[in-house]
């Protein structure tokens, strides 16, 4: 099967982006199973005898390995963009998983930050250039 | 959970990121070696990789417990505020420029934080 060059762009944008929704997700339930936090060494057994921090080391990883691939092809703006796009995954998922709800001025808050990191990434050199982001 | 301890979390998670991503940077940026093996070697052999790889892991614990004290998507947002200090740290060990688009961007992101933190 042959894919454009543009699926190939908006499927590692995509799976950046659920690899790191995910790898946040694991973090929170690992933090959830822990708490409450006090900064001891039980803590910290707490935690890293949580199979889910392991969820989110994959999640890592995976994006990881998609960010690799996507630096090979796709110049580092855009690919800095989906690296830290997560945000609107996480703001979405965190609804029905968490109950969370950001009021008015927070969503406010979330959509300049957005629009930032956007012109962040539009800011970049066009060129490949991996060791900017190594 | 008092507001003392989410600031200090959330302060403490921004300067190790910060941190580590300017120490990846400083150690990829060491003198090209005439190839990869002898790159990664002397990479290896100097200290940056190695502070990196402190701060990568000590931000795992730290963000762990950060989200611990505030909702996900919160203490997401929050967290973009590394892209401005290591913006910044560039700026001032890397001589990386600031183009009036990236003072834009810093200035939304600055905005937005101050808007989520200070409306929680």
């Amino acid at each position: 099967m042959k894919i454009s060059r543009r699926q190939f762009y908006i499927a590692g944008f995509l799976f950046l982006l659920v690899m790191d929704t995910f790898s946040q997700v694991c973090f929170k339930i690992a933090a959830t199973h822990a708490e409450p936090f006090v900064a001891s060494t039980e803590w910290l057994l707490r935690v890293v005898m949580d199979p889910w921090v392991y969820g989110s080391i994959v999640g890592y990883i995976g994006a990881f390995l998609i960010w690799m691939t996507m630096l090979r092809e796709i110049p580092v703006g855009p690919a800095f963009a989906a690296s830290h796009l997560e945000v609107i995954g996480v703001m979405i998922i965190s609804v029905p998983l968490f109950g969370e709800h950001l009021n008015l001025l927070q969503y406010f808050g979330a959509a300049l930050i957005v629009v930032g990191v956007g012109c962040l990434a539009y800011s970049e050199p066009k060129e490949t250039d991996g060791s900017k982001h190594a | 959970m008092n507001h003392l301890v989410i600031f200090t979390l959330w302060a403490l998670n921004l300067l190790v990121d910060t941190a580590g991503q300017l120490a990846f940077k400083a150690a990829a940026i060491e003198e090209e070696e005439a190839s990869l093996l002898a790159h990664w070697r002397h990479m290896l052999s100097r200290p940056w990789l190695w502070i990196g790889v402190g701060c990568f892991i000590l931000e795992f614990v730290l963000w762990l417990a950060f989200l611990s004290v505030v909702p996900l998507s919160q203490g997401v947002l929050l967290g973009m505020m590394s892209i401005v200090l290591i913006m910044f740290g560039g700026k001032l060990w890397f001589n990386e420029h600031f183009t009036r688009l990236r003072v834009v961007g810093i200035t939304l992101i600055v905005l937005g934080v101050a808007l989520v933190g200070g409306a929680a």
